[in-house]
């Protein structure tokens, strides 16, 4: 009789508090070997149906026993292969492919059991597939087999690895290359770091070498040259001294939990990108992170992710379906599993930055810190007030929340200097009100309502405001550079002071106006705007309520904050020349 | 998926196969095990494979 794995209390509390020690990394990295290992045997189970003549299924069931010896012979060896990120990926893409009614790649399992039985030192011969003039050993690098037909006969007598008739290598030869060792002939290791600080060790891969972990929205950046990869070893070098010296809580289970990072081709210098698939437990993707403590957020932030999916594999926290909401970090609606993910990986997020501003000693260090610590610290509560509002999570996915409030709350409380919360509190609204002018809708019949009434100068309607929905995208509103520009003022200030100061700001005169604090002016600036132009200006909507909620805020700030979306769409009714302030008094 | 006070911890739906050798997987194919893998490809049809991603300058 099979028993299912068990999560003690504590590890599930200490899960949604945002800890996470190695007693915890350590339950989830057990439940992930009992899921490889069963999806491992649904993938055997199709390879049995399937066509015993063709040489993908030929190779597994070889690769299939070859593991059974290993796990004999090495058990490490096999739970070291069980564990690993690209094994995963590769068997839910496995398990797709058999939802999808298309053949698995079964020829996978040959190289990933080669790998095994070459770090164990089993002698093996089998049949492996050569792809892009290689064979893939998974976890620990590729072996050159240019000119080769589609599959090759490797072989190992324990001391040294032969493929085909012309390449040989010694055994321990193929192993992950640290950039330290010379490189053996025929033998590219997959790149990897050792990063140490302060007695505490992290041995990464930095995969750039196998199809099943380049699955994130942006391209593994495959072929990176010895120049890059030196860069990305000195990079999690830096990162890895961040987060032991300051987030040692978090640093501990990285080591534990991340055994992969996949560097990603972005698709502007700017952005940087970051990833986690729950297919792939243990590996975090990223573009190239501009500076150390940014990297070592990164690693907290996917960390957070890694920990749920490990999680959400063992107990379901939230069902599919359901309206889809506002994600504090989000352009766009999310489901309430996203909106659960977001939430855990600010919860980290906060308490990175709540230590990192006393970290810092540049004075734009310290501003970015800060304000990220005030722009972060209050979605904690606003995001689990709304996952709870969807009627989504299971009796446990609500615990857990509460779980993740209750900690958002205490690292929330912490005081922030008066200009760091002043810039957080713009930008926050910023984003509230840019989504709520994209995705809230209101119905038409009660929006021409509203302007009849306004027009026949009648008092607001008793029956109030109108339901409003969430529909994506309901209207068009363009990437705002004044948002980029608020978020610019505290991520680079440097930045930001040198584009204010050459004047060549692509900006309207009002967004000029409310960068300058110029609130008045900025006031007068949108309201002309507005009541001026035949098309609606959802972006100068947005301003406007932004200036009115500058200090000293404006009576209507509340009106705006509370109601944009159905006011613009009264006002586009109404036509060119209504006074918006006068139809915000009207909205009360 | 239930908690109890007496063991103080959660039921989950991963079988524990830790300590089942490879070759011994296939003989248990008409137990729990099945049904965890009937469960885990079920909720793979529902949810596909979902990716955090997360667009820092944003």
């Amino acid at each position: 009789m099979i028993s299912t794995h068990r999560l003690p209390e504590t590890a599930f509390t200490m899960l949604a508090t945002g800890e996470g020690g190695q007693t915890v990394v350590s339950e989830l990295r057990e439940a992930q070997h009992s899921k490889h290992t069963m999806l491992l045997l649904a993938i055997a189970g199709a390879a049995r149906d399937a066509d015993p003549a063709d040489p993908g299924t030929v190779a597994f069931r070889a690769a299939y026993e070859l593991l059974t010896r290993v796990q004999v012979l090495d058990p490490g060896a096999s739970r070291w292969l069980l564990a690993l990120p690209h094994l995963g990926s590769w068997a839910h893409d496995a398990l797709i492919r058999l939802e999808q009614e298309s053949v698995p790649d079964f020829a996978y399992l040959a190289c990933a059991a080669a790998a095994a039985a070459v770090r164990a030192g089993v002698p093996f011969d089998l049949d492996v597939p050569v792809r892009d003039g290689c064979v893939l050993l998974p976890g620990l690098g590729r072996l050159d087999a240019a000119g080769q037909p589609a599959w090759i006969r490797l072989r190992c007598d324990g001391e040294q690895l032969t493929a085909g008739d012309r390449v040989a290598v010694a055994r321990l030869a193929l192993g992950p290359d640290y950039g330290s060792g010379q490189p053996a002939p025929h033998w590219r290791g997959t790149p990897a770091v050792r990063a140490a600080a302060d007695g505490l060790a992290w041995d990464v891969l930095l995969v750039t070498d196998d199809p099943y972990l380049d699955r994130y929205t942006l391209p593994m950046s495959a072929g990176l040259s010895a120049g890059e990869l030196r860069w990305w070893r000195q990079r999690v070098q830096s990162a890895w001294e961040v987060l032991v010296r300051h987030h040692r809580w978090a640093a501990g289970p990285i080591a534990d939990g991340v055994s992969a990072i996949v560097p990603l081709t972005p698709q502007s210098q700017t952005d940087l990108i970051s990833a986690t698939s729950p297919a792939a437990f243990g590996a975090v993707a990223t573009s190239w992170p501009p500076d150390p403590v940014t990297m070592a957020e990164t690693l907290v932030h996917e960390f957070q992710h890694v920990k749920l999916c490990g999680l959400l594999d063992m107990v379901p926290l939230a069902e599919s379906g359901g309206e889809k909401v506002y994600a504090p970090w989000r352009q766009d609606p999310r489901p309430a599993g996203g909106l659960l993910q977001g939430a855990y990986a600010h919860l980290g997020i906060v308490r990175f930055w709540a230590a990192q501003r006393h970290a810092e000693t540049d004075p734009d260090d310290v501003l970015r810190a800060q304000v990220q610590f005030a722009r972060w610290g209050p979605t904690i509560d606003s995001a689990v007030g709304t996952l709870l509002q969807t009627g989504c999570l299971t009796p446990e996915g609500a615990r857990f929340a509460g779980l993740m409030r209750a900690q958002g709350e205490v690292l929330a409380a912490r005081p922030v200097p008066h200009r760091a919360q002043e810039i957080a509190r713009e930008v926050t609204l910023d984003h509230w009100l840019t989504w709520q002018i994209r995705h809230v809708a209101a119905d038409p019949a009660d929006v021409m309502v509203l302007a009849d009434a306004y027009r026949r100068g009648e008092p607001f309607p008793v029956a109030g405001r109108p339901a409003t929905s969430i529909q994506e995208d309901f209207r068009k509103v363009s990437a705002s550079v004044r948002s980029r520009l608020l978020n610019m003022s505290y991520l680079e200030p440097a930045r930001y002071r040198e584009l204010c100061a050459d004047g060549a700001l692509p900006l309207s005169g009002p967004d000029r106006l409310l960068l300058s604090q110029a609130t008045e002016a900025a006031v007068q600036g949108y309201r002309d705007l507005i009541t001026g132009s035949a098309d609606p200006q959802p972006d100068a909507w947005v301003g406007l309520a932004l200036a009115l909620h500058q200090p000293p805020a404006s009576r209507l700030a509340d009106a705006f904050a509370a109601c944009l979306p159905v006011m613009f769409d009264v006002h586009s009714c109404l036509g060119a020349g209504c006074d918006p302030l006068d139809l915000a008094s009207w909205f009360g | 998926m239930t908690s109890t006070s007496q063991d103080k911890a959660i039921n989950t739906v991963i079988p524990d196969l830790r300590d089942i050798p490879l070759d011994r997987l296939a003989e248990l194919g008409a137990s729990p095990l099945a049904r965890s893998i009937a469960l885990y490809r079920e909720r793979l049809k529902e949810n596909g494979v979902p990716l955090s991603s997360f667009n820092a300058r944003i």
